[in-house]
C-alpha cells in the first residue's frame, strides 16, 4: 500500500516536469500560428494576445498563396530533402558499417576526417562548390531538374558526417554474435550489412533520415544562393524571398513559416509511429 | 591619383530632376489594369524568341516588384522572348551570389545592379558593355537619359548602366509627438542649434528624441553628421589622414553624434537594439525623428494598410501623422543639400553582346525598361536622370509619398553617399561594430577615423 | 570470431567508397581551396585573389592580436559549456523520465521535436519579441510582478544569457531523441532482471541505463561541443555583428561577419581554419575522456 502510493507521487513529478517542459516546446509553435493571423504591425506590438475580432486577418496567407506558386514549391523541397534523406542514410550507413567492424590502417584518419567534415561552415565551401558545379554547367539553367541536382549534391555530403557520427556511435553498441551466425551460414560482408545490421539498425536509420530531411528541408543558405528562378524555388528559397531585410514583414513571415511546418510536423507524427513499430518489431536487445 | 579623379567626378552636384509617374506601385488600378497599360509599342515580335537571364534587386520588399513583373510579363507577350527572372533581395548572399556568376562566367544577360564598387570587380575586368560601345552601334541607346547624371563607375568614370529609380535620404517626423511637444514640423531652413533644442524639449516631455539604432543601422547618421561638417563639394572626398580637411569633418560628424549621445536623445537601447525595434518606437509615437531613406515612404506606407499588398486598405489617418523634411543644416551646407542620387541601374553583360542572337533583344529590353514611362512608373518621387521628366498626376499618390515630392522639390543639391567609397571591411572601426564603442567613449572618433584610414591604406598597398 | 568475417578487406572499400566521394568533392576540397585562401588577399566572397598576402601569414598573426576573435573563443567555451550540461543533461533526464512512464510516452515525443522543426529565422524573431526591451514578454511579466523600470536584456550584462537561453532550448530535443532511440534499445528483460534483485529505481540508472547508454551520450557530447563552434544563425538573429559592443562574438558568427559584412574572405577562412581545428581536437577530448566502448 504505502509502498503504491510512493510511485505514484514520483510518477507525478515526473508528469510535472515534462508538462512543464512540453510546455515550452508547444507554445512557440502556438505563438507562430497565432501571429499568422494578425497584421504585422500588432506582431511587435501585441505579439502575445490571441487574434479575434479586429485583430484577426487572413491577408498574410492570401499574400502567401498569391506570391509565385507554393505547391511547385512544396514540390522542390520534398525532392530535394527525400533524395538528401534517403541518399545521406545509405551511403552514411555503409561507411558507418566499414568504419565500425573493419579494422584498417587508415581508420584513425577517416574518423578524424568525418569528425573534421562536421565543422566545415558552409560559407567556407560554397564558392569552390559553386564555382565547380558551374564548370559542369548544372547551376545558372533554366532546367528545374538541374537545379535541383545543383542543391541535391552539397546538401548530401553536408549531412554524411553527422550521420556518420550518430551512426557509428549506434553500431558499436550492437552485439556481433549476430552477424557471426549469418557469417556461419555462409552469408558475405553485403549480405550481413543488408540483411543484418541494417534492420538491427533500423531505429537510428530512421533517426537519421528524420534529420537529414528536416535539415535540407530547412537549409536556406544553399538553396537561395543556387536556386535562381521562381519555379525552381524550395519552399525556404521561397521564405527567403517573401521576408525580405528592409521593413520585415513579421505577419506574413509568421504565416510562411506556419505553412512550412505543420507539413514537417505532420511527416514527423507520422514517421514517429513507424519508428516505434520497427522497434518493436526488430526485438533484439543488448 | 585615380582616387582623387574619381571622387572629384561624383562630387559634381547633381541637379534635382523630379519625376513622378502616372502610376505608383501596388495601386489598385495597376493591378487592375494588368498589363495592358504598359507601352509595348516600341517592342517588334522576334523571329527566333530567344530565352534571357536577367537579375535584378527587384524582389522581396522593393517597392517595385510588381512593376518589374508585369512590364516583363507585357515583354515577354509582345515580343514572344523568354525572361528568366532571377531576382534577388540586394543583402550579402545576393551580392555574393552575382560576383560568383561572374567568376564562374555565368553571369546574367541582363543585370539591374549597384553602378558603385559594388560593380566595380567586373567593370573592370571588362565583362559588362559601355555605353559609349554599345552605342556604337546602337546610337539610340538610352538617348532619353542626361549622360552626366547616369551614375558613372567609380573605375574609370564611364557609363556602364542606365538607372531608372534613385534614392535620397531625409529626416522623418512623427507629427504627433512634435505637436505634443508644441514643436511645427520643421523646414528648409532647419539648423543643428534648433535640432539640439528640440529634442532637449522632446526629452524631457518622456519621448525619445531620435528613434536609431546605433548598434547595427548608424549608416544614415554618420553620413548626414559628417555632411553638416563640410559641403556639397567637398563630401565626397574621403581622408588621407585625421588631420585634412575631409578627415577632420569626419571626426567632427563623430563628435557630434557621440554628443546626441551623451545627451541622451537615442533610445535607451539604442546599442543593443535591431533597427526594426526603434523603428517600430517611430511607428507608436514614442519616437519624434527617424533619418531613413526613400524606401522608408512605401515602408511606412504598407505598415499602416490592414493588407500591407492592398493600398485601399490604408489608414490615411495614421499615415497622415508621418512627415518627411531636411536633414538639420548645421555651417557649410543648407539643410535643403540633400543625400541621395541614382545608385543602380541596367548593365548588359558582354556575353550577352557577343551572342548574336541574344544582342538585339537584350538591347531591346534595357531600351523598354528604361523608357520614359517606364521611369516615371518605377522612380516615383525620387531623382532620375531623364532629360525631360513627364508631368505628374498628383491624385494617385498618398500624403506621404506627395509629402516627399513636395520636399524634394525644394531640394538645392544631390550629394551621394561617401561611405560607398570606403570599402565594407575598412569601415567597421566607424560603423556597427565601431560606433557603440565611440559613443560610449571607449574609442575617440580620432582613433576610430584613423584605424579606418590605416586599414584603406593597407588595402590600397595590396 | 568476429575478426574473421571482415579479414578480407576488399568489400571495405566498396563500403566507403560513395560517402567519401561525396565528401572529398562537396567538403574536403573545397576545404583545402579555404586553407589556400586563408595566405592570399580576397575581399569580397567570390572575388578573385589580389596575390599572396605580405607577409604571407599575416592573417596567422592577425587571429591572435583581435580582441574580437579573443572575445568569441571565450564565448564558445562557455557555450561548450553551456550545451554539455544544458542540452545534452536536460535531454537525458528528459529521455529518462520519458523512458519511465507509460501513457504520454508518444506525446512528449513528438512535442519535445518541435523546436528543432521550426526554422532558427521563425525563432529568432520570436525570442527578439520574448526578451524585447520595450514590452517584450518577458518585460510584461517582470512588471507583473512589481518591476518599475524595464530591463535591457540584449544589455552587455545579460547579452550572454539572452543569446545561450534559446540556443540551449532549442536543441534539447535533439540529444533527447537521439538518447531515446539508444534508450528503446535496451532489453525490457535485464530491467526486469534488476527489479527482481530488489535494485530501485535510481539503482536501475545507475548501472543499468547509463552503461549501456555510454556510446550514445558519447555521441551526444561530440556533437554537442563541435555543435557550439559552429552555432549560427540564432545568435546572429538576436545579435547581429557582436552587438552590444562585441560582447557576444562566437566563433561561428564571427566567420559569418568576416565573410559576408566586412568581405574579409582570406581571413574569414583562417577563422574556418581555427574552428575545424578545435572542433577535432575537443571532440578528441571527448572521446579520450569518455572512452567509446568497443565490441
Amino acid at each position: 500500500m504505502k509502498k503504491k502510493k510512493h510511485i505514484s507521487l514520483s510518477t507525478g513529478v515526473i508528469y510535472v516536469i515534462l508538462s512543464a517542459w512540453a510546455l515550452t516546446t508547444i507554445y512557440p509553435i502556438f505563438w507562430i500560428i497565432l501571429n499568422s493571423f494578425k497584421n504585422r504591425n500588432e506582431i511587435v506590438s501585441n505579439s502575445f494576445a490571441i487574434p479575434t475580432g479586429d485583430l484577426f486577418t487572413l491577408s498574410n496567407y492570401k499574400q502567401a498563396f498569391e506570391r509565385i506558386g507554393i505547391l511547385g514549391a512544396y514540390r522542390n523541397s520534398i525532392v530535394i530533402s527525400g533524395i538528401v534523406a534517403v541518399a545521406v542514410v545509405l551511403f552514411a550507413g555503409m561507411a558507418s558499417f566499414a568504419l565500425v567492424r573493419y579494422h584498417f590502417k587508415l581508420k584513425n584518419v577517416m574518423m578524424t576526417a568525418v569528425l573534421a567534415g562536421m565543422m566545415f561552415p558552409v560559407f567556407a565551401t560554397i564558392i569552390p562548390v559553386f564555382a565547380m558545379e558551374a564548370s559542369w554547367g548544372i547551376v545558372n539553367t533554366s532546367s528545374l531538374w538541374l537545379s535541383l541536382v545543383s542543391v541535391i549534391l552539397p546538401l548530401i555530403a553536408g549531412n554524411l558526417s553527422f550521420a556518420i557520427v550518430i551512426l557509428t556511435g549506434y553500431m558499436k553498441g550492437l552485439p556481433i554474435e549476430l552477424e557471426e551466425a549469418a557469417f556461419m551460414e555462409g552469408c558475405g560482408p553485403f549480405r550481413i550489412f543488408f540483411q543484418v545490421i541494417v534492420p538491427l539498425t533500423k531505429p537510428s536509420f530512421a533517426t537519421v533520415m528524420i534529420f537529414s530531411f528536416l535539415w535540407s528541408y530547412n537549409d536556406l543558405f544553399t538553396q537561395s544562393f543556387f536556386l535562381r528562378t521562381p519555379k525552381q524555388y524550395s519552399i525556404t528559397a521561397l521564405l527567403n524571398m517573401i521576408t525580405a531585410q528592409q521593413g520585415t514583414n513579421y505577419g506574413l513571415m509568421a504565416a510562411t513559416v506556419t505553412l512550412i511546418v505543420v507539413p514537417v510536423i505532420i511527416v514527423y507524427i507520422f514517421l514517429q509511429k513507424y519508428i516505434i513499430k520497427g522497434m518493436t518489431a526488430g526485438a533484439v536487445k543488448g | 591619383m585615380k582616387k582623387k579623379v574619381v571622387s572629384a567626378l561624383l562630387s559634381t552636384v547633381m541637379a534635382a530632376t523630379m519625376i513622378a509617374g502616372s502610376a505608383s506601385a501596388g495601386m489598385g488600378t495597376v493591378e487592375a489594369a494588368g498589363t495592358e497599360e504598359f507601352d509595348t509599342s516600341m517592342l517588334t515580335k522576334a523571329e527566333n524568341p530567344v530565352e534571357l537571364n536577367v537579375t535584378t534587386t527587384f524582389a522581396g520588399e522593393d517597392g517595385n516588384v510588381k512593376n518589374f513583373q508585369d512590364a516583363v510579363k507585357a515583354y515577354e507577350e509582345a515580343t514572344g522572348n523568354t525572361i528568366n527572372d532571377m531576382s534577388g533581395t540586394a543583402n550579402e548572399a545576393f551580392k555574393a551570389r552575382v560576383s560568383a556568376d561572374f567568376q564562374t562566367g555565368s553571369e546574367s544577360d541582363v543585370l539591374f545592379y549597384f553602378n558603385g564598387v559594388d560593380s566595380n570587380e567586373f567593370v573592370e575586368a571588362g565583362k559588362v558593355m559601355s555605353i559609349d560601345e554599345i552605342r556604337e552601334k546602337y546610337p539610340e541607346y538610352a538617348s532619353n537619359m542626361d549622360d552626366g547624371r547616369m551614375g558613372a563607375s567609380p573605375v574609370d568614370g564611364k557609363n556602364y548602366s542606365v538607372p531608372v529609380n534613385g534614392y535620397w535620404e531625409a529626416l522623418f517626423v512623427n507629427t504627433t509627438v512634435l505637436a505634443d511637444c508644441g514643436i511645427d514640423v520643421p523646414g528648409p531652413d532647419y539648423t543643428w542649434e534648433q535640432f539640439l533644442a528640440d529634442c532637449e524639449t522632446i526629452k524631457e516631455k518622456g519621448y525619445s528624441p531620435i528613434a536609431a539604432a546605433l548598434g547595427s543601422v548608424p549608416h544614415y547618421w554618420w553620413e548626414y553628421s559628417i555632411f553638416n561638417n563640410d559641403t556639397p563639394e567637398t563630401h565626397l572626398n574621403v581622408p588621407e589622414t585625421v588631420d585634412d580637411e575631409a578627415g577632420k569633418a569626419w571626426v567632427a560628424g563623430l563628435n557630434d553624434i557621440k554628443d546626441l549621445y551623451d545627451k541622451g536623445y537615442f533610445p535607451e537601447n539604442t546599442l543593443s537594439a535591431l533597427d526594426e525595434e526603434t523603428i517600430q518606437l517611430f511607428m507608436e509615437d514614442k519616437a519624434a525623428f527617424l533619418v531613413d531613406g526613400s524606401w522608408r515612404v512605401n515602408g511606412l506606407a504598407t505598415n499602416c494598410q490592414s493588407d500591407p499588398e492592398d493600398p485601399s486598405t490604408l489608414d490615411t489617418e495614421r499615415l497622415d501623422k508621418f512627415a518627411v523634411t531636411y536633414f538639420p543644416a548645421k555651417d557649410g551646407r543648407k539643410a535643403t543639400d540633400v543625400l541621395g542620387g541614382l545608385s543602380e541601374g541596367y548593365f548588359i553583360s558582354r556575353n550577352a553582346w557577343e551572342d548574336e542572337e541574344k544582342q538585339a533583344a537584350v538591347v531591346e529590353f534595357v531600351n523598354y525598361m528604361t523608357s520614359d514611362a517606364m521611369v516615371a512608373r518605377f522612380a516615383q518621387h525620387t531623382a532620375s536622370a531623364l532629360k525631360a521628366a513627364p508631368d505628374v498626376d498628383k491624385s494617385q499618390f498618398n500624403s506621404l509619398q506627395l509629402k516627399s515630392m513636395e520636399m524634394m522639390a525644394g531640394v538645392t543639391s544631390f550629394t551621394a553617399v561617401v561611405q560607398d567609397l570606403v570599402p565594407q571591411d575598412c569601415r567597421t572601426p566607424m560603423f556597427d561594430t565601431g560606433m557603440p564603442a565611440i559613443v560610449s567613449g571607449d574609442v575617440t572618433p580620432e582613433d576610430a577615423v584613423q584605424q579606418s584610414l590605416d586599414l584603406m591604406a593597407e588595402k590600397a598597398a595590396q | 570470431m568476429g575478426a574473421n568475417i571482415y579479414k578480407n578487406k576488399k568489400p571495405l572499400w566498396i563500403f566507403l567508397f560513395p560517402a567519401f566521394l561525396f565528401m572529398a568533392v562537396y567538403l574536403y576540397y573545397p576545404f583545402l581551396m579555404n586553407i589556400y585562401n586563408s595566405f592570399q588577399s580576397i575581399t569580397g566572397l567570390a572575388h578573385a585573389s589580389k596575390g599572396l598576402n605580405s607577409p604571407w601569414y599575416s592573417n596567422y598573426v592577425k587571429l591572435f592580436q583581435d580582441k574580437a576573435m579573443r572575445t568569441a573563443i571565450v564565448n564558445t567555451l562557455i557555450m561548450m559549456v553551456v550545451t554539455i550540461v544544458g542540452q545534452v543533461g536536460v535531454a537525458i533526464i528528459l529521455a529518462l523520465l520519458v523512458d519511465n512512464i507509460k501513457r504520454g510516452a508518444k506525446f512528449f515525443r513528438t512535442v519535445y521535436f518541435f523546436p528543432i522543426v521550426i526554422s532558427a529565422t521563425a525563432l529568432g524573431l520570436l525570442f527578439n519579441l520574448i526578451f524585447l526591451y520595450n514590452k517584450g514578454m518577458v518585460n510584461q511579466f517582470a512588471e507583473l510582478f512589481g518591476a518599475t523600470k524595464l530591463i535591457d536584456w540584449k544589455d552587455k550584462s545579460y547579452a550572454l544569457f539572452t543569446m545561450m537561453l534559446p540556443v540551449m532550448w532549442q536543441y534539447v530535443g535533439f540529444y533527447f531523441v537521439i538518447l531515446i532511440t539508444g534508450l528503446n534499445n535496451i532489453s525490457e528483460e535485464l530491467y526486469e532482471a534488476s527489479s527482481i534483485d530488489g535494485a530501485s529505481k535510481f539503482q536501475r540508472v545507475r548501472y543499468i541505463t547509463l552503461p549501456l547508454l555510454h556510446n550514445v551520450i558519447c555521441t551526444c557530447l561530440v556533437l554537442a561541443v563541435t555543435g557550439a563552434l559552429k552555432v549560427f544563425d540564432l545568435p546572429w538573429i538576436m545579435f547581429r555583428s557582436g552587438m552590444p559592443n562585441g560582447a557576444t562574438w562566437l566563433t561561428g558568427t564571427y566567420m559569418y561577419h568576416q565573410t559576408m559584412i566586412t568581405g574579409d574572405i582570406d581571413y574569414a577562412s583562417t577563422i574556418a581554419i581555427v574552428i575545424v581545428i578545435l572542433g577535432v581536437i575537443v571532440s578528441k577530448i571527448v572521446n579520450t575522456i569518455f572512452k567509446e566502448k568497443d565490441y
